[in-house]
């Protein structure tokens, strides 16, 4: 008995080290750049800087989970990233109007991801590395051709608010201010999940990922649902373009190139399962806080930016071996 | 204490009295490059001449690049924002894209932060440190003016004539040739390419038998004039001087074939780039461009650019 309890609280253990342990990671990681960086990090403008820059890594990163519930991946949104930036600052710049312009970023990112969808399903290309694989060079590919492979500068001021406006928070100091792109990263957390744990389709979604056969007899339709998370993929990375556009004021052809492996790289960290139904969104947000702060933390101590591919590299894999110690345990004797 | 820290306390109060009597020590420059020196020499040379300006005057700089080289945008945006947040007085910056940086930039100055432009201009106002090509051009053209007979026949190669450094490299190849009473016989585009310069080399030697002497406005077409040459059985009548200073050229220069390449000097335009930076926080003014020079490579130093 005495043998059986000691296994059970060490399952116990494991359980909250996956459940928990990306969190505890966040505030490790926050409270060792205090020490070392007193002066700099707790400072409101880098604390409002690390919220500037994981923006469009957290709405990659959010579509990419919701896409990994499926036990699916989608390898194209970098490139969905930089084909809506492109072709919305291409249409603000001809002057079509902003009501309009605006919505060319996340249109053009459901229409890419219904792209990848309908391969998935009327296709039937055997797994979404394929297709999405496919587009990630087509969709450059294009991108490159309708610029010519050079940026449009001039995106008008309305259309960037979402990326660059700021709310003035005076109680921060001289240019104390809170980026409106906070803003938008909450209401779309908020709003996906509620979608998935509130919602039927949500919940068909963690269904199909946990056993699409299953999902399948008891009558989920498991294309209906995959034509919805690719297509929401895309949303997200077209509102990233959206943002990239607002944060620099331009369509530019080398945009999110190699962004998808970092939005990839968040979820997996932030605890979610490759092989599908299993993650939170909160726990998404603490991976893509992980990286943001590496990124930020190496930055302010000068270190070359190379140890920090080296250093995800590693957490990537620490991560997913909490997971596999956790199964094994799970298993039991 | 030592003769050393005393000479360093003197220049160190010399300066601060020139900047106003800002406290040096505090002073923290950051040179933001768009690929890493670990990656590129060129900007290996960059980040060593920054380097060594900071220890030279006493101040802190700081040599980054984003972990995606040219391509990383994004994470050179962040950097920026980074390095304003450690406090830094200026930055001296090759930007990734010459539109996406604007903002952060704009950003930069308006919370008083100073800068200037290195190897690449962003589109916006601001001093730009970088190789002028007409003048560097010259240097080549003089290297065969001094090496020929005067009212020898000589012909330039030019790169793609449509692009700003193609127009400025023919243009300081001609006039530095005809300057010291040489005869140009041909000028003649290779678009910077070693195969379209071969032909266009044979199709000179064909109507200039007598050349002496070519300019080319790349290596690459250096080389590939020095194909047609070796086929023509010419290699010892016709100099030629190239530009870039790549490794090729200068093992072709250690093999005695080409005789010369103009090459830019990335290290000065890092130590320029902190100098500007500094200049800007005294209050200067200074021009919407500076050249870093260029330097001659030949057979003496050419082992260090192999």
């Amino acid at each position: 008995m005495a043998v059986r309890s000691a296994e059970e609280a060490a399952r116990r253990r494991l359980r909250m080290l996956e459940k928990y342990g990306v969190f505890g990671m966040v505030l490790l990681m926050a409270v060792v750049l205090a020490l070392l960086q007193p002066d700099v990090f707790l400072s409101a403008q880098n604390l409002t800087n690390v919220l500037r820059q994981i923006a469009m890594n957290a709405l990659l990163a959010l579509g990419l989970y919701v896409v990994i519930l499926t036990a699916g991946i989608d390898l194209s949104v970098g490139s969905i990233m930089a084909l809506a930036t492109m072709l919305l600052a291409m249409a603000d710049v001809a002057g079509w109007p902003w009501p309009v312009a605006i919505l060319v970023g996340p249109a053009v990112g459901v229409l890419c991801g219904l792209v990848n969808g309908f391969g998935l399903t009327v296709l039937r290309l055997p797994h979404p590395f394929i297709m999405t694989l496919g587009t990630l060079y087509t969709l450059r590919g294009v991108t490159n051709l309708v610029s010519g492979g050079r940026p449009v500068s001039g995106v008008s001021d309305t259309i960037r608010f979402l990326g660059s406006g700021e709310i003035p928070m005076p109680f921060l100091g001289k240019f104390g201010s809170v980026p409106v792109s906070a803003v938008v990263l909450l209401v779309c957390y908020a709003g996906t999940a509620y979608f998935l744990n509130r919602m039927s389709v949500g919940r068909h979604i963690f269904a199909v990922g946990g056993n699409p056969q299953a999902a399948r007899v008891s009558g989920i339709d498991v294309n209906r649902i995959l034509l919805v998370v690719y297509g929401m993929s895309g949303f997200f990375a077209g509102l990233a373009g959206l943002l990239m556009a607002g944060r620099t004021g331009a369509g530019f052809p080398n945009a999110g190139i190699g962004a998808e492996l970092d939005a990839i790289a968040a979820v997996i960290i932030g605890g979610a399962s490759f092989f599908g139904g299993r993650g939170t969104v909160l726990g998404v947000f603490a991976g893509v806080l992980v990286m943001g702060l590496l990124r930020n933390g190496l930055n302010l101590m000068d270190v070359s930016a190379f140890w920090q591919q080296t250093l995800i590299g590693m957490i990537v894999v620490g991560a997913v071996f909490v997971d596999v110690l956790r199964r094994r345990a799970g298993r039991g004797p | 204490m030592t003769r050393h820290t005393l000479k360093g306390l003197v220049a160190a109060a010399g300066l601060a009295a020139a900047f106003g009597g800002a406290a040096l020590a505090d002073t923290r420059v950051a040179v933001i490059m768009s690929d890493s020196g670990s990656a590129n020499p060129f900007w290996a040379a960059v980040t060593k001449g920054a380097l060594d300006k900071g220890a030279e005057l006493g101040i802190d700089v700081a040599a980054v690049a984003p972990a995606g080289g040219e391509t990383d945008v994004a994470g050179q945006i962040a950097m920026v924002e980074d390095q304003i947040a450690k406090g830094v007085v200026g930055i001296a910056i090759a930007p990734a894209d010459t539109a996406a940086l604007v903002p952060v930039l704009e950003q930069a100055r308006k919370r008083g932060v100073h800068v200037v432009f290195i190897d690449k201009r962003a589109d916006m106002p601001g001093t730009y440190i970088g190789t002028n090509n007409i003048p560097a051009a010259r240097i080549g053209a003089q290297h065969i003016c001094d090496n020929v007979e005067s009212g020898s026949e000589v012909a330039v190669l030019q790169g793609i004539v449509t692009s700003t450094t193609g127009q400025h490299r023919a243009q300081g190849g001609r006039e530095g040739l005809l300057d010291c009473g040489l005869n140009l016989v041909a000028e003649q585009p290779a678009d910077w390419d070693a195969g379209k310069a071969q032909t266009a080399t044979e199709n000179i030697l064909t109507a200039n038998p007598d050349l002496r002497a070519i300019f080319a406005s790349n290596d690459n077409m250096a080389l590939g004039a020095i194909e047609a040459l070796r086929t023509a059985k010419m290699l010892d009548q016709v100099m030629i001087v190239g530009f870039d200073g790549n490794p090729n050229a200068a093992e072709s220069i250690l093999k005695g074939e080409l005789a010369a390449s103009v090459a830019q000097r990335p290290a000065v335009m890092g130590a320029m780039g902190v100098e500007a930076v500094l200049k800007l926080v005294a209050g200067e003014e200074l021009p919407d461009e500076i050249d870093t020079g260029a330097e001659l490579v030949t057979k003496e130093n050419a082992e260090s650019y192999r």
